[in-house]
């Protein structure tokens, strides 16, 4: 297996999650880590399409690594 | 005995022993030339056809046990058999052999997408693992034994799929296939038993 690792954005088997109102990256955390402050793994696969870990919108597809 | 008699069965006895020396050739060159065909398809038969072959070793150490008994008669009639038996070994190693071919051929074709494709399961996979390790809590289905499973798993999967890749390097595409789909068995399972087939 190649040591370089495919980034979350290019890999097709990174698990989604579809914003609904009221998510908050914190809630998202704990729903599929358990653990709210690992809300920045899901900033940071995400810079392509969120400014800052507060601001997200209904309807966003978020790539969960 | 009279001493005419004596003549008479010395003749018989010269005639024979010339006859066999007659066969003695013939007989040794039909086992040389034997053993020569049976080389040459050898390492093919041994991959596709070992039963066959190993009767066929047989037929041929028997004629060879005649010839170095100086039962060149045995020999020789012996050889019909061995020879079409060789053909016959020839022909099923041969097809075999074309059949595995066809079949390396289309696993090739399938290992190209499948070679792009289980690695970035088993990397999404290893960055969940990652993840679930330094989390505090686990989420809802996933159990400290269950994470611990799976980190032993994402080893296992690199090591297998080292193995089918390497394969794949030694032009063995069919095993390359069988060994790779079996890393992708696993991931699907794995993903399903982390919670990362949801959305």
């Amino acid at each position: 297996m190649p040591d370089e690792k495919t980034p979350a954005s290019d890999n097709p088997y990174t698990q989604t999650h579809l914003v609904q109102s009221g998510d908050t990256l914190s809630k998202i955390a704990e729903k599929y880590y358990g653990d709210a402050t690992l809300y920045t793994k899901i900033f940071q696969a995400n810079r392509d399409v969120l400014s800052d870990p507060n601001k997200i919108r209904p309807g966003q597809k978020l790539r969960i690594p | 005995m009279k001493k005419s008699s004596l003549w008479v069965l010395a003749a018989l006895a010269a005639v024979l022993v010339a006859g066999c020396q007659n066969q003695r050739a013939p007989a040794e060159q039909a086992v040389a030339s034997a053993e020569a065909t049976l080389t040459t398809i050898r390492d093919a038969a041994m991959h596709y056809a070992p039963d066959q072959l190993q009767a066929v070793d047989a037929q041929l150490a028997s004629a060879k046990d005649s010839l170095g008994k100086g039962d060149y008669k045995a020999v020789l009639a012996a050889m019909p058999a061995l020879n079409t038996a060789i053909k016959n070994l020839s022909d099923t190693a041969m097809a075999k052999q074309q059949e595995a071919q066809a079949a390396n051929d289309k696993a090739k074709d399938v290992w190209g997408p499948m070679s792009a494709d289980v690695p970035k399961m088993v990397d999404a996979i290893a960055s969940r693992v990652d993840i679930l390790s330094k989390s505090h809590h686990l989420p809802k289905g996933v159990t400290k034994d269950s994470l611990t499973a799976a980190k032993s798993s994402v080893d296992s999967m690199k090591s297998a799929w080292g193995d089918a890749a390497n394969a794949a390097t030694a032009g063995d595409f069919s095993s390359a296939v069988s060994k790779g789909q079996a890393v992708r068995d696993q991931a699907s399972q794995l993903m399903h038993s982390l919670g990362m087939t949801s959305g």
